[in-house]
C-alpha cells in the first residue's frame, strides 16, 4: 500500500537525482588540464561505484541474515539487492571506461584500460553473474537460498583483496594509487557541493529500486502461499 | 572419534580409493600435459617475455585444477556416500580431509606444471627459491578455494560448467598474485623482491580456509 510518506520519498528522490545530474552538467567546475569538462563525470561515476558497494553489503548482510534465521524472505532481498546493484555496476564500469576514454585515449581505438580498479570492479560483477548461475541451477526453492548465500558469502571474503590489496601493487590511472595524488588532493571544494549529494541521490535511487522489487517479489510469494 | 583422527581418516579414505582408480590425478595430469603442448607447438621457438611465460604456465594450471578439482565433493555424491560421511564424521573432520587431499593433488599439479613447462617451454634466469615458494602458496590457495567450491556445486543439477563459472572469479586475486611473483622468479629476482604477493597469498589462503571452515556445516546438513 502506497503510503503518503512513501509517495513524498519517491518524488524526493526523483527530484534529488534529477537535481543532481542538472547541478553535475550545468554548475561550473574548476579546469583541472586534461580532465577539462570530463571530470564531471566524477558526479556519476564514483556515485555508481558506492552504490554497487552499497549493493554489496546489502546482498551479504542478507544472506547472512538468511543462513542464521532460515527464513526465505532474506533470500529474497540478497538476490535482488544483487541484481540491482549488477545494474548500478554495469553502468560504473561503463562510465568509467567512457571516461578514461575521452580523457586519455581519444583517437585511439581503447577502451578497456585494464586499470586495477577496473579489473576488479569487473570481477565484482563476474561474482554476482556466476550467483545468478548457480541460482538458476537448483530447483529447490530452500537448497537453492542457502547454497547462494554460503557462496555470496565465500564470494565477500576475496573482496577486501580484490578492492584494496591488489589494487595498490599495481600501477593505475586511480587517485590515491601509485604516482597519483589521493582524492582529497585533486578535488576541489567546490565539486563537493555536488558531489556529497550525488553519492546521497544514487545510493538512494539503489535503495528505492531494490525495496520496490523486494516488496513486489514478497507479494508475489504471500499470493502463492495463499 | 575426535576431530584429528576424523580428518585423517578421510584423507585415508580418499587417498585409498585414489590410488585404486587413480581418476583425479590421471585428470589433472592429463590437462597439463595437453595444454603445454597446445602452447608449444603454437609458441615453437619464438621467444617469449617472462610475464608471458608465467602467464602460460598459470594458465595451464588453472585449466587443469577447473577440470579436475571439482571432484572432492561430487564423487561422494555420485557414489552415493554422503549420508556415510555424514554420519561417521563431524563436517570440520570431512572438510579438513578434504583439504588436506586437495592440497596433495594441487600440490603435485604444481610440481609436474612447473616441470613441464620447465622442459617444454624452458625458463631462463630462474631463481627456484622464489618459484618454490610462489608455487606452493599457489597450491594452498588453489585448494581452499575449490573445496568450498566443490561442495557448493555437489547437489547442483547441472554441475559440469557450473564450477569453472563459480570458481574464476574467487580465484583472480590467487591468479594475480601468483602470476606475478612467478615472473618475478622467472626474471631471477630473489625471495625479498616478492614479498607483498607472499604476503597476499597467505592471506587469501588463510581467509578462504576460514570462511570454509566457517560456511561448510550450512552446505553439509541438509
Amino acid at each position: 500500500m502506497k503510503t503518503r510518506t512513501e509517495a513524498l520519498l519517491k518524488s524526493l528522490i526523483v527530484l534529488w537525482v534529477t537535481a543532481v545530474i542538472f547541478a553535475g552538467f550545468l554548475l561550473d567546475i574548476p579546469r583541472i588540464s586534461i580532465l577539462e569538462h570530463t571530470a564531471r563525470n566524477l558526479y556519476f561515476h564514483v556515485p555508481l561505484w558506492f552504490a554497487l558497494m552499497a549493493a554489496f553489503f546489502v546482498s551479504a548482510w542478507h544472506s547472512a541474515r538468511f543462513l542464521s534465521t532460515e527464513d526465505l524472505d532474506y533470500d529474497v532481498r540478497a538476490s535482488h539487492a544483487a541484481m540491482v546493484g549488477m545494474a548500478f555496476g554495469i553502468l560504473g564500469l561503463v562510465t568509467g571506461m567512457v571516461w578514461a576514454r575521452f580523457t586519455w585515449y581519444v583517437g585511439t581505438n581503447k577502451w578497456w584500460n585494464n586499470d586495477p580498479k577496473q579489473v576488479m570492479a569487473a570481477v565484482q560483477l563476474m561474482i554476482y553473474g556466476a550467483y545468478f548461475v548457480l541460482r538458476s541451477s537448483f530447483d529447490h526453492s530452500e537448497k537453492r537460498a542457502r547454497v547462494s548465500a554460503v557462496y555470496n558469502l565465500f564470494a565477500a571474503a576475496t573482496v577486501p583483496f580484490l578492492l584494496y590489496v591488489l589494487p595498490r601493487q599495481f600501477q593505475s590511472l586511480h587517485p590515491g594509487a601509485e604516482g597519483n595524488p589521493a582524492f582529497d588532493e585533486i578535488t576541489h571544494p567546490i565539486m563537493r557541493l555536488v558531489f556529497y549529494p550525488a553519492i546521497m541521490g544514487f545510493i538512494a535511487l539503489f535503495w528505492w529500486i531494490y525495496s520496490q522489487r523486494v516488496r513486489l517479489t514478497l507479494l508475489e510469494r504471500r499470493l502463492e502461499h495463499e | 572419534m575426535n576431530w584429528l583422527t576424523g580428518a585423517l581418516a578421510v584423507l585415508e579414505k580418499d587417498v585409498r580409493l585414489e590410488l585404486r582408480t587413480r581418476y583425479a590425478i590421471n585428470t589433472l595430469l592429463l590437462f597439463v600435459i595437453s595444454a603445454l603442448l597446445v602452447v608449444a607447438i603454437a609458441v615453437r621457438n619464438e621467444p617469449l617475455s617472462p610475464s608471458l611465460r608465467s602467464v602460460l604456465l598459470w594458465i595451464v594450471i588453472l585449466f587443469s585444477a577447473i577440470a579436475g578439482l571439482s571432484h572432492a565433493f561430487v564423487s561422494e555424491e555420485e557414489r552415493g556416500t554422503v549420508l556415510l560421511l555424514q554420519l561417521n564424521a563431524k563436517p570440520s573432520s570431512v572438510l579438513a580431509g578434504k583439504l588436506l587431499f586437495n592440497l596433495m593433488l594441487t600440490f603435485a599439479l604444481n610440481t609436474v606444471a612447473a616441470l613441464a613447462f620447465w622442459v617444454v617451454i624452458g625458463f631462463q634466469e630462474v631463481d627456484s627459491a622464489t618459484l618454490i615458494v610462489i608455487l606452493a602458496l599457489g597450491a594452498i590457495g588453489l585448494s581452499g578455494a575449490t573445496t568450498l567450491l566443490s561442495a557448493i556445486i555437489a547437489k547442483a543439477v547441472n554441475r559440469g560448467p557450473l564450477f569453472a563459472v563459480l570458481s574464476f572469479p574467487i580465484l583472480v586475486p590467487l591468479l594475480l598474485s601468483v602470476v606475478n611473483g612467478t615472473r618475478s622468479a622467472i626474471e631471477g629476482a630473489g625471495l625479498d623482491t616478492v614479498t607483498s604477493e607472499v604476503f597476499t597469498l597467505i592471506g587469501y589462503a588463510g581467509v578462504l580456509i576460514t570462511a570454509s571452515t566457517l560456511l561448510f556445516d550450512y552446505i553439509w546438513k541438509d
